[in-house]
């Protein structure tokens, strides 16, 4: 499976990726000079923290071979995919229940700001077909996609 | 080799999904008294009129088909013979197993209390088809009390708040969501159910029934004294494993199914996995239970770990809530409090570990919480436990996966 790969060390927490992410699944759609970042439709699947001492520290989620929020989806909005290997989120499908935020150890999901009725979750900008946003708009190439075991 | 489950429910999918990639050839019979495979944590859904028997699936509606699995529903088991591996079913059917997963679940606790058990008008909310015999008496204005505020009866309030009708709970606490919420956070749910109309009688117990002579309970006596009229009554008072129908089969376990750590139960080639094993009664915890037992009857030596039981998350009306752990104050402990206008934040730190905590209004990547519980990192002095997130712990691995580091 396909994976998006992080070196936290080349991280300058420029958060590109984070307003790509936005740019990515905002409606309706638009230029990246309209996105308006501070409105809370616009949410980013990613996020870049600060680790105290000058470093950062990318979160994305990692499509895991052993997915908790997956293993704890009571809709079946959550599942790995087979063939792609990715965890892909059904909003249709989903309960709004938030197990899957409790679950994930990493704290990579939220609830929506707004409605509180779905998941912010990584995509993998399938829809929008060839590398995910965040990837194409990182400068220092701290995170890439890689083939990986999984 | 026939694997046979028992239960189409978080536990028994699971199981089967996981035996079928773990044995693509294998013969695999399901065997649901349900009719529908259904989300139970929905029943609500179907209660406010949002979603239908097929929308409360949680697989896809080829699952049966797509995985090569024979399903029995509508039919329950009676009774299981071991020394002859079958089990036999209310329809007379006699099957039999290789394997055998036992995953029936839970039954709702009817208590002894004047006509609760045997009134037309009075369910606990289960399964799909309580939630379809309620559905009979839902109507605006209709009078109902929902007996018991923990999660399954104030996801029935919500659900019939939503369809306007006059809705009553009664509890014996004196706050609701007893198990999971404090005072404050309790509180917050309270004022916005009563917005929406609903009726809170606390500190209160239900002591009799009052029943019109077509066996309907008309009126509910409580233990003070006061008498409410209602159309309907909504039991949800706790559950029991639901193994009635295995009584003399020789399953070992008092009021549930006794297993090992590998979902065994006493008897050879027979597993147990979900609610009806007694070790919790949550969604995600019945779904590692059934994987667990899958491997283990396709022959890999697979534990059950991640036994940690005392989580819930809640969503009314918009305002969410983690509740992780007892929450209860020992002596000694240090209790963090943050409030705001948003979002209140409660933490018991015990020995320098957390121990409980319950955050209201934002739970956004709050995922990490779980795993210092479960694994009982020690905190390092002055840490601000609301701000720790994974960069605390960050560390990736060469195959890009996180772990934690400790
Ligand atoms: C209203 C409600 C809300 C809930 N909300 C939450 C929540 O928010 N979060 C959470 O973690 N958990 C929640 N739960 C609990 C959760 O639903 C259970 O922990 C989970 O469903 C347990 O799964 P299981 O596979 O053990 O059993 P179940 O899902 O109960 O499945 C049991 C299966 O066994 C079948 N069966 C039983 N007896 C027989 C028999 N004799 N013969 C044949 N088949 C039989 C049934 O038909 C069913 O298919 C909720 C439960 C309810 C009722
Ligand atoms: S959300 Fe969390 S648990 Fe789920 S796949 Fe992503 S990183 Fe893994
Ligand atoms: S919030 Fe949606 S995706 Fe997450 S566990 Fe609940 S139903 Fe599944």
């Amino acid at each position: 499976m396909k994976r998006i790969m992080i070196d936290d060390s080349k991280c300058d927490g420029c958060k590109n990726c984070s307003a790509a992410c936005m740019q990515a699944h905002r409606e309706p759609a638009g230029s990246i000079y309209d996105l308006d970042m501070s409105d809370p439709k616009n949410e980013t699947r990613n996020h870049i923290l600060a680790d105290g001492k000058g470093g950062y520290r990318p979160i994305f989620c990692r499509h895991c071979t052993l997915p908790e929020c997956a293993m704890s989806c009571m809709s079946g909005a959550l599942n790995k995919e087979k063939d792609t290997g990715l965890v892909r989120y059904d909003e249709k499908k989903c309960g709004a229940c938030f197990m899957c935020v409790m679950n994930c150890p990493y704290g990579v999901l939220k609830p929506d700001t707004l409605t509180r009725t779905k998941v912010i979750k990584c995509d993998f900008c399938l829809e929008a077909d060839s590398e995910p946003s965040c990837v194409k708009n990182c400068p220092k190439k701290a995170i890439w996609v890689q083939e990986v075991q999984a | 080799m026939r694997h046979v489950i028992i239960g189409v429910g978080a536990a028994g999918m699971t199981a089967a999904r996981r035996i079928r990639e773990l044995e693509p050839v294998a013969e695999i019979v399901m065997v649901s008294k349900d009719e529908h495979v259904h989300s139970r944590c929905m029943l609500h859904h179907y209660l406010s009129g949002h979603r239908d028997e097929r929308t409360l699936n949680f697989v896809s509606e080829d699952f049966f088909v797509r995985n090569n699995i024979t399903w029995l529903p509508s039919v329950a088991v009676q009774a299981l013979v071991p020394e002859r591996k079958n089990l036999i079913l209310t329809n007379h059917q006699v099957i039999c197993y290789d394997k055998l997963l036992i995953a029936t679940g839970a039954d709702s606790f009817m208590p002894p209390i004047g006509d609760f058990p045997t009134a037309s008008n009075v369910f606990g909310l289960r399964n799909l088809s309580d939630a379809q015999a309620i559905g009979a008496y839902i109507r605006p204005q209709g009078k109902v009390v929902i007996v018991g505020s923990g999660l399954v009866g104030m996801d029935a309030a919500y659900a019939l708040l939503e369809r306007q009708m006059d809705v009553t709970v009664v509890e014996m606490a004196e706050r609701i969501l007893p198990l999971q919420l404090d005072e404050v956070a309790g509180q917050e749910y309270r004022k916005r159910f009563e917005q929406a109309g609903c009726k809170f009688l606390l500190g209160r117990k239900a002591s009799e029934t009052v029943t019109d002579g077509q066996n309907r309970v008309c009126q509910l006596v409580l233990d003070d004294g006061t008498t409410l009229n209602c159309n309907l009554v909504i039991v949800a008072a706790g559950v029991h494993p639901a193994l009635g129908w295995g009584l003399g089969s020789g399953l070992e376990g008092e009021r549930s199914i006794s297993v090992n750590d590998c979902m065994e139960t006493n008897l050879p080639d027979v597993y147990a996995a979900g609610d009806v094993t007694g070790l919790s009664g949550i969604w995600p915890n019945a779904m590692k239970q059934g994987r667990i037992a899958a491997e283990n009857m396709c022959g890999f030596r697979m534990c059950y770990e991640d036994t940690y039981a005392l989580k819930n998350t809640i969503n009314f009306f918009g305002l969410v809530t983690l509740s992780l752990g007892k929450g209860q104050v020992q002596e000694g402990d240090q209790v963090v409090v943050s409030e705001d206008r948003h979002c209140y934040k409660r933490a018991i730190i015990r020995d320098h570990k957390l121990d409980s905590i319950l955050l209201q209004g934002n739970i956004d990547y709050a995922g990490i919480y779980q795993y210092l519980i479960k694994k009982q990192i020690p905190l390092e002095q002055g840490q601000d436990i609301f701000k720790t997130s994974f960069a605390d712990y960050y560390k990736v691995r060469l195959d890009g996966q996180y772990e934690y580091q400790l």
